[in-house]
């Protein structure tokens, strides 16, 4: 298993690195793509969790009803611009690995585009920072997809990965609409989040083990 | 229930949308259903901030159009505008207005600035009236130099603090500047007085560097201070002032030494043996390019410590004071002795004969002490 190979590995490179009568060598690995999908996995916990705080705080900002735990108001086809992570179970499970990859890279990109929009102004300092924190964890999250992605070979998904706005529906006609877009925005980052975790956790499983290569460079060896 | 997508064109229409209202004002509002949701006056009712508000404060206008009046508003809960929402009987929200309740913003006061190293200028003020206006209030701080037109906008904010700007570059000397702070929110703005200066006597530096603690030989009761000239300024500080504080180790009081003047060095004295002590220094560009206002004083330095040398005359122990306590007791224990001799007759010989025995003895082991040496006795 895994173990193994890992312990042989370090007591290799530590060996031939340690033997003074032998010329300089080199040892490196490389990461597997299991590993990246790992990371991937473990970035989107972390980000779900930061978002709680995140959310929270947005919330009583926005102000009650917003911030009541059953608020439920009326999802407007004008708030259909966010990306939804809802999806038939069925078709869920019949994604392609690259589908499902780039499903999440398309939603994350657009979503952290409508973060980086809130308002600048919006509460406090703290809110303020909070926001630009997880905006900047966000980001490490889509560069993650696109690491794991590439080293699967599958080309990134091409177009405009900008807010399309359909012409009319740019930007909230008034300030009560654009707190529901506000809320509905952090909605659909808290169900991608839960998804995405699954979504990774299914493709840890698909792709084989980390793959490690053992490279000796040794100058006139 | 399930959220539904309601139809492209929006369910109800508020009136007045996101107004803006001073606080105790009073305020009408109007719902009017669009005729597709096939609901009706009586099926609506509304919400403040989550809370129902009372029917009897309703009034149906027309067959889809029902108001509600609200009397005396407080300020907003939060300062993103108190959510007034129009719902249908179900609870489902039609629309929805934000209504922003609060004052206009008051004059800031208590503007005060600081250039450091003359490379920039940073100011903060102080909101008027305690500045709780209910709404979001924006501060802008200007300048212009005296005698030329243009108005400048300061654009980095909170750098000292929430009221607070610097302005990083270009600054002119010798010519003064004038400086304010524009309040606004959407009740409307206010402006500051205008506060002038010349950069050359706000100008603060950094603490002195390389600041040594160290001891005067053997002398148990001084300590020499030693520091440099704070570097960015160091061409210019010719009549620069230095100021000492030092406290002992587990003491938080300060002591200052005030009369430093342009030396780089200090000798601290009257301190106590054998004790630790931490030192700062800092220092004020007076006097620069000729001013002839003191300028601001620099942070401290960071601590330095060091301690005193110990008496060797104190009783060989470790505790410094064990030699004051002893010639205490001495003192008292002759005051006693003196007063049995002149009062007590029965036994004042043994009392005398016993007290001279005890000086004799004390002389003895007090040079016996100074020929050991470090030697703890007992």
């Amino acid at each position: 298993p895994a173990g193994d190979s890992w312990g042989i590995f370090t007591f290799l490179c530590a060996a031939l690195c340690n033997l003074p009568a032998l010329p300089a060598l080199n040892c490196s690995e490389e990461l597997g793509t299991s590993q990246s999908i790992q990371k991937t996995y473990d970035l989107t916990r972390y980000l779900e969790h930061q978002l709680r705080t995140l959310a929270g705080t947005y919330l009583n900002y926005l102000g009650p009803p917003f911030n009541e735990p059953d608020f439920n108001p009326p999802r407007l086809a004008r708030a259909e611009r966010v990306p939804s992570a809802t999806v038939d179970l069925d078709l869920w499970r019949g994604l392609t690995d690259n589908a499902r990859l780039a499903a999440n890279y398309r939603a994350y990109s657009r979503l952290l585009c409508y973060l980086r929009a809130l308002d600048g102004q919006a509460g406090t300092a703290e809110l303020r920072h909070r926001l630009g924190h997880f905006c900047s964890s966000l980001q490490g999250l889509v560069l993650s997809i696109a690491g794991v992605m590439s080293s699967l070979g599958y080309p990134l998904p091409a177009g405009p990965v900008g807010p399309p706005a359909p012409p009319g529906t740019a930007v909230a006609p008034n300030d009560f609409l654009k707190k529901m877009d506000d809320f509905w925005l952090l909605k659909e980052l808290q169900t991608w989040l839960w998804r995405s975790a699954k979504d990774f956790n299914r493709l840890k499983k698909k792709v084989p083990p980390a793959v490690v290569t053992l490279r000796l460079e040794a100058r006139g060896f | 229930p399930l959220p539904s997508v309601s139809p492209a064109a929006d369910p109800a229409v508020i009136s007045p949308q996101d107004p803006t209202l001073l606080i105790g004002s009073s305020l009408v509002a109007t719902c009017t259903v669009s005729p597709e949701s096939h609901l009706r006056a009586e099926d609506l009712y509304w919400t403040l901030n989550g809370r129902r508000l009372p029917a009897t404060s309703y009034t149906t206008l027309g067959p889809t159009t029902l108001s509600v009046a609200l009397t005396r508003l407080n300020g907003s809960k939060q300062q993103s505008g108190d959510n007034l929402v129009c719902h249908s009987r179900d609870g489902g929200i039609l629309a929805g207005s934000c209504l922003y309740v609060g004052l206009p913003p008051e004059k800031p006061v208590n503007i005060t600035c600081w250039s450091k190293n003359m490379k920039d200028l940073t100011c903060k003020w102080a909101p008027g009236n305690e500045g709780e206006t209910f709404l979001h209030t924006n501060y802008t701080l200007k300048y212009k130099l005296r005698w030329y037109g243009r108005d400048n906008t300061c654009q980095e904010y909170h750098t000292a603090g929430p009221y607070s700007c610097r302005i990083p570059k270009d600054l002119a000397l010798f010519t003064p500047y004038e400086i304010w702070v524009e309040a606004s929110n959407r009740m409307g703005v206010a402006v500051s007085d205008v506060v002038m200066l010349d950069i050359l006597d706000v100008v603060t530096t950094d603490p002195p560097p390389d600041v040594h603690v160290s001891r005067v030989g053997d002398l148990e009761d001084q300590l020499s201070v030693r520091w440099s000239s704070p570097p960015a300024l160091k061409d210019f500080l010719f009549q620069a002032k230095y100021q000492i504080q030092y406290r002992v180790e587990d003491s938080s009081e300060w002591k200052v030494v005030d009369d430093v003047g342009n030396q780089t060095s200090c000798r601290l004295a009257g301190l106590r043996p054998g004790t630790v002590y931490f030192v700062q220094v800092r220092c004020n560009p007076y006097g620069i390019y000729g001013s002839k206002k003191a300028g601001i004083w620099s942070d401290w330095s960071n601590p330095t410590a060091a301690s005193t040398p110990r008496s060797e005359r104190a009783a060989g122990g470790c505790d410094p004071k064990g030699g004051e306590q002893n010639t205490t007791l001495r003192r008292e224990l002759k005051q006693f002795f003196g007063w049995v001799k002149k009062h007590a007759y029965g036994c004042s010989n043994l009392g005398i004969k016993l007290y001279d025995q005890w000086r004799v003895w004390l002389q003895k082991s007090h040079k016996a002490r100074n020929q050991v040496g470090k030697d703890p006795s007992t």
